[in-house]
């Protein structure tokens, strides 16, 4: 909660500090949409949140409540990851959301482009840890390390490597639904079209990976 | 090995449960070993002291499970990735986590549901009701004592009036008034034709119920057959059972003059050890030739009546 309140007040702060509107929007989108709430909030909401979606059930050994039932596996996950989503969701796009419409050239436009891209990030990141969570029980450390190592270190490195990162789709759907209001990010986001494709294969793919893996895992 | 020819007539028809060469490995642990079983409609105790595989193999025909070599059918068909054959199966494990925040008739009408049953309500209470647990069925699962959270499991299990019931250790928990019922409950259910397979490492509490048992030691199927032959290779097993009196030569002397000693050797400690094969008969003996004699009995403890113990001597049979 206190991840998510961050945002709001330094949007605030910075608004109410700002004289120059370029500059104090170039600030807004670089600190926080993207250094806060994209590269911190976003994973670490998504991440708590997803790898405990079975971890309390694999735990306390109660998923084979669920499993010796005649409904197929991915009824199972479904609205485990809909959980998760919905909470993560309404944590960081509400965040996201409240940020925008107090920092620079706000906009319906800019609002809808935050919303649209959190929440594509908050499907596409709840999908892989939902899988990370149901094959390691050492899931919350992995993505840590993915997150910090990956998503904020190489992908800031490697130009290519944007296109396997998803805080990469996420900038690019924010600058593919309003460009004029995060023009400042042009030089360093993917294709829209490529953002919106990736980030729904990946979705798919871990998902489907879920599912198989709670068809073929041993469940204690 | 087997230790008497299945007379069931049931037996002709096709198994329920059908395990053939089905062997599971965890590393180089290997937990269950080429064990190939048929299970048919009635009552069949699965039984083996702790760590013999049981709850292992019954994961795996309950399809919580894959095997790593071998192949499960039940009724006919595969169990792993088939969740249809769900409406057919109720499986209890032997792990006695439940979702404590729910009451009793919450936690049965939720597993009820995901059963897709039509009509709840009356599912749900007559599932409580055959395990006697109408009263209490308001109550939060985190308040019932080890005993009653087994028995509303079992309710749970039983809510959409399976044909098959795999149950691994259903007893653990309860008190003999309580067995009793159980056994009552297994019974009725067992004559309307429904096959189910019951693990316990206790022997007598499987004696009390199945008419046929499946005996699992270090993974492997040791024995299967009618349980009173089973019970008859037992009895004629020696037991072994420690005295410690105020004078172990005196009544060495004595019980070597009895009908149901073997043998009798007294070890460094002047504790007698006495081997017989019929322990009911030494029971009544010891005590009895004690008094005669006027010597202090301390301790009387049967040195092997380790389940273990009782496996190997019919495996070595």
């Amino acid at each position: 909660m206190f991840l998510a309140i961050l945002p709001v007040a330094l949007s605030a702060i910075m608004a109410a500090l700002a004289s120059d509107e370029p500059q104090y929007t170039k600030d807004f989108t670089d600190v926080i949409f993207d250094g806060l709430i994209i590269a911190v909030l976003l994973p670490i909401v998504t991440m708590v949140l997803a790898t405990m979606s079975f971890r309390h059930e694999l735990d306390d050994r109660t998923l084979s409540y669920l499993v010796l039932k005649p409904i197929p596996r991915a009824m199972i996950v479904v609205p485990k990851m809909l959980a998760a989503v919905i909470a993560g969701g309404l944590l960081v796009i509400i965040s996201g959301v409240v940020s925008t419409v107090i920092g620079p050239e706000s906009s319906i436009q800019a609002v809808l482009a935050v919303g649209i891209a959190l929440l594509v990030g908050v499907v596409t990141y709840t999908a892989i840890f939902t899988w990370a969570g149901l094959v390691s029980s050492r899931a919350l450390g992995f993505a840590l390390i993915y997150v910090f190592l990956w998503e904020a270190l190489v992908t800031s490195l490697l130009e290519g490597a944007r296109y396997l990162s998803i805080r990469g789709y996420v900038l690019a759907i924010a600058n593919g639904i309003d460009g004029e209001r995060f023009d400042s990010i042009d030089d360093r986001v993917i294709e829209f079209p490529a953002a919106l494709i990736l980030s729904a294969t990946l979705s798919a793919l871990f998902f489907w990976l879920t599912v198989r893996r709670l068809n073929r895992m041993d469940v204690p | 090995m087997t230790i008497s020819p299945e007379r069931n007539p049931s037996f002709e028809s096709e198994p329920v449960i059908d395990v053939r060469n089905v062997s599971k490995w965890f590393g180089n642990l290997v937990a269950v070993n080429e064990v190939s079983l048929q299970v048919y409609p009635g009552i069949t105790g699965l039984l083996g002291p702790n760590g013999a595989g049981k709850t292992t193999l019954l994961h795996m025909i309950a399809g919580l499970s894959n095997a790593s070599t071998g192949e499960i059918r039940l009724l006919g068909e595969p169990v792993r990735s088939n969740p249809g054959i769900y409406h057919q199966i109720g499986g209890m494990s032997e792990h006695e986590s439940v979702y404590g925040f729910y009451t009793g008739r919450q936690f049965v009408e939720f597993n009820a549901r995901l059963q897709g049953i039509n009509q709840i309500e009356s599912a749900v209470d007559r599932a409580i009701q055959s395990v006697g647990m109408t009263e209490a069925q308001d109550r939060p699962l985190n308040t019932y004592s080890r005993g009653m959270s087994q028995r509303m499991r079992l309710a749970a299990t039983l809510v959409h009036d399976p044909q098959v019931l795999i149950l691994d250790e259903p007893l653990n928990g309860t008190d003999p008034h309580q067995r009793i019922e159980f056994q009552n409950l297994m019974n009725r259910l067992a004559e309307e034709g429904r096959t189910i397979l019951i693990s316990s490492h206790i022997l007598e509490e499987v004696e009390a119920q199945a008419e046929r048992i499946l005996l699992m030691v270090n993974g492997k199927l040791a024995a299967s057959g009618n349980i009173r032959a089973i019970r008859e290779k037992l009895d004629q097993r020696p037991y072994k059972v420690r005295i410690l009196a105020d004078n172990p030569r005196s009544l060495a002397s004595a019980l070597l003059q009895t009908d149901v000693v073997e043998s009798v050797t007294i070890d460094p400690d002047d504790a007698i050890v006495v081997l017989s094969r019929n322990v009911s008969v030494l029971q009544q003996s010891v005590p009895s030739l004690a008094r005669d004699l006027g010597i202090r009995l301390f301790r009387v403890e049967p040195l092997d009546e380790s389940l273990e113990s009782v496996f190997s001597y019919v495996v070595e049979r």
